[in-house]
């Protein structure tokens, strides 16, 4: 099949073919990409930019590349002016290309059902439709008496069917098609325009062979799905797997196969939910928690005073970093490592950061890590007064042995002095405590 | 008491494997999620958000339910944790802070620990022990 991307080899082609006197062939329009657009912004579009009107006919998608028809050799060439000229929603600079070929007559007018096939069909699909359920059984409909059984006309049925739909049942909800030998979903792909309320589909005992048929449904707020008895579901073994293909396809489906499917992760916009809900601190078993209170406790004492001293030990290393001053409520985090004693706290420190994303400098980064004792407790004098809010502390107890407990408290605070005054912060403060008697 | 040269030593080692390590976490949770509890010793903790995870299994079906993530690490630090704390298991304790968006929804503060030790066997590999993860969103709680 030969695609033409500008006008003249397709105007010396239609010179060909109305030689031939073949009235109005038919031809193909590819968008590339075109699953990306919004149909109807996309028709406009190329309407807009197109010299002559035109009806597109039979407008699908087949993977990501949006197709439509078009009759008229001169409506064809116009359209081909239109490549490249239309331009991406976002106004970026990406130019929507429109590719030509010529094809076969498109199916839905090929086969067009013949006016008094199309009575009896809307009145077989009356009986078949459930007024309280505002569901539409289409099971075995190909055998039904009322409808005519050959390979050609079951596209051109599926079409009518849809438009019977959109006609009489406007507010479909449910609709069964099972048994009814539907290779592709092409034509139903129109039931997104046509009846767009459906969330209860029912595809199962058909001849769909891909998952992938089933991306066509996805414009549906689909709900409900059935498709057991289709050769696509023993191509894939694994039923978890399965169930994950279908669910990327149309990720808002609850129940698969008569089975209900765990609710879906979703993160609301409105109202944030997480998988789990923050919880408030954790602080693990008993003898845990009077054990951290304590700690925390003595940290009380000491903050209220103007330079804590609570007791350490030798080895104590303290790190205090990162402080971030770009945001009213800024975030510091500190570490102390305490050797032979319980804890000490911590305060804001504003000048010395240690963010190692920053510094790179090994030499300084040792430097900065504030070791020993002695160390530490100047350091801490040297921070600023604070006024700590006890009631928003949370505090999570991660880590413990026999010979250490990592617990961290994150919480604010305001500096009540320097240059900050007035300004809360929030913290998180990261302890690894050993127990008291080693030396 | 350690001397000065030992304590230099401890401290770079302890840097360079939280850096190289935060960064190869974020990349695999956020890129090659399922890979991630790869990276957890299997008796690990999790503490998310209040949340206890323990032990790979459930580490891993946690994982699979956490919605895509995008983080951006603002802040990382460590330090060597004191050997006498670990039995002589040398262990790092890393700190991060950043933003996080889970599916591409609202930005969240997050500060995370993890505390990371090293396994000798065949080659030194550091795995996380423990690891503690909170949202900060003091400002719009």
């Amino acid at each position: 099949m030969t695609v033409w991307r500008n006008r003249k080899p397709l105007e010396r082609e239609m010179g060909e073919n109305t030689q031939d006197g073949t009235p109005g062939s038919w031809f193909t329009f590819t968008i590339p990409h075109g699953i990306k657009y919004d149909r109807t912004w996309l028709m406009n579009s190329i309407q807009r930019h197109c010299s002559v009107p035109f009806t597109p006919v039979d407008f699908h998608l087949v993977k990501n590349v949006a197709q439509f028809f078009v009759q008229e050799a001169s409506t064809a060439c116009a359209l081909l002016d239109v490549s490249y000229k239309i331009r991406d929603e976002e106004s970026r600079k990406v130019c929507i290309p429109v590719f030509v070929s010529l094809s076969a007559v498109p199916y839905s007018v090929q086969y067009k059902l013949k006016s008094g096939e199309m009575e009896q069909l809307e009145l077989t699909l009356i009986k078949r439709f459930d007024v309280s359920k505002q569901a539409l059984d289409l099971q075995r409909l190909c055998v039904d008496p009322g409808t005519a059984d050959s390979s050609n006309s079951r596209a051109s049925c599926m079409a009518a069917t849809l438009q019977v739909i959109e006609k009489n049942f406007p507010e479909l909800l449910s609709l069964n098609l099972s048994s009814n030998k539907l290779y592709q979903l092409d034509g139903l792909s129109d039931i997104i325009q046509m009846a767009p309320t459906v969330k209860i589909l029912n595809l199962s005992n058909k001849e769909l062979t891909s998952v992938w048929e089933l991306s066509k449904m996805q414009g549906l707020k689909l709900e409900e799905l059935w498709l057991q008895g289709n050769p696509l579901c023993d191509t894939i073994p694994d039923q978890s797997t399965y169930v994950r293909a279908i669910r990327e396809c149309l990720p808002k489906l609850l129940r698969l196969d008569g089975q209900e499917l765990t609710s879906p992760v979703t993160v609301d916009v409105d109202t944030p939910y997480m998988v789990k809900p923050c919880k408030r601190s954790f602080l693990g078993s008993d003898e845990l928690k009077s054990l951290v209170l304590q700690i925390l406790q003595q940290q009380k004492s000491v903050l209220s005073e103007a330079c804590g001293t609570g007791p350490f030990g030798q080895n104590t290393v303290m790190v205090v970093d990162h402080l971030e001053e770009e945001r009213k409520v800024g975030v510091l985090s500190q570490v102390i490592l305490v050797r032979g004693a319980l804890i000490m706290n911590l305060c804001a420190y504003f000048k010395d950061r240690r963010n190692m994303k920053k510094l790179k400098d090994p030499y300084l980064r040792v430097q900065l890590l504030k070791h020993t004792k002695h160390v530490i407790v100047h350091t801490l004098c040297v921070l600023p007064k604070t006024q700590h809010d006890f009631s928003s502390f949370v505090v999570d107890t991660w880590f413990q042995t026999q010979m250490m407990l990592c617990f961290s408290v994150c919480g604010v605070f305001k500096a009540v002095e320097g240059s900050s005054q007035g300004c809360v912060r929030s913290f998180t403060w990261t302890f690894i405590a050993n127990p008291a008697g080693y030396c | 008491m350690a001397k000065p040269m030992d304590f230099k030593i401890y401290v770079d080692q302890a840097c360079r494997a939280a850096e190289e390590f935060v960064s190869i976490y974020y990349e695999t949770m956020d890129k090659r999620r399922q890979a991630l509890t790869r990276l957890y010793l299997d008796k690990a903790t999790l503490v998310w958000n209040g949340n206890v995870v323990t032990g790979l299994e459930a580490l891993t079906k946690f994982f699979d339910t956490l919605p895509s993530s995008e983080f951006q690490v603002n802040m990382l630090d460590c330090q060597p944790v004191h050997e006498q704390a670990t039995q002589s298991q040398a262990t790092v304790l890393v700190v991060t802070s950043g933003t996080v968006k889970f599916d591409g929804n609202r930005q969240h503060y997050f500060n995370q620990n993890f505390l990371l030790t090293a396994q000798s066997t065949p080659d030194i590999v550091w795995k996380i022990a423990s690891d503690c993860f909170r949202f900060q969103d003091w400002g719009s709680s």
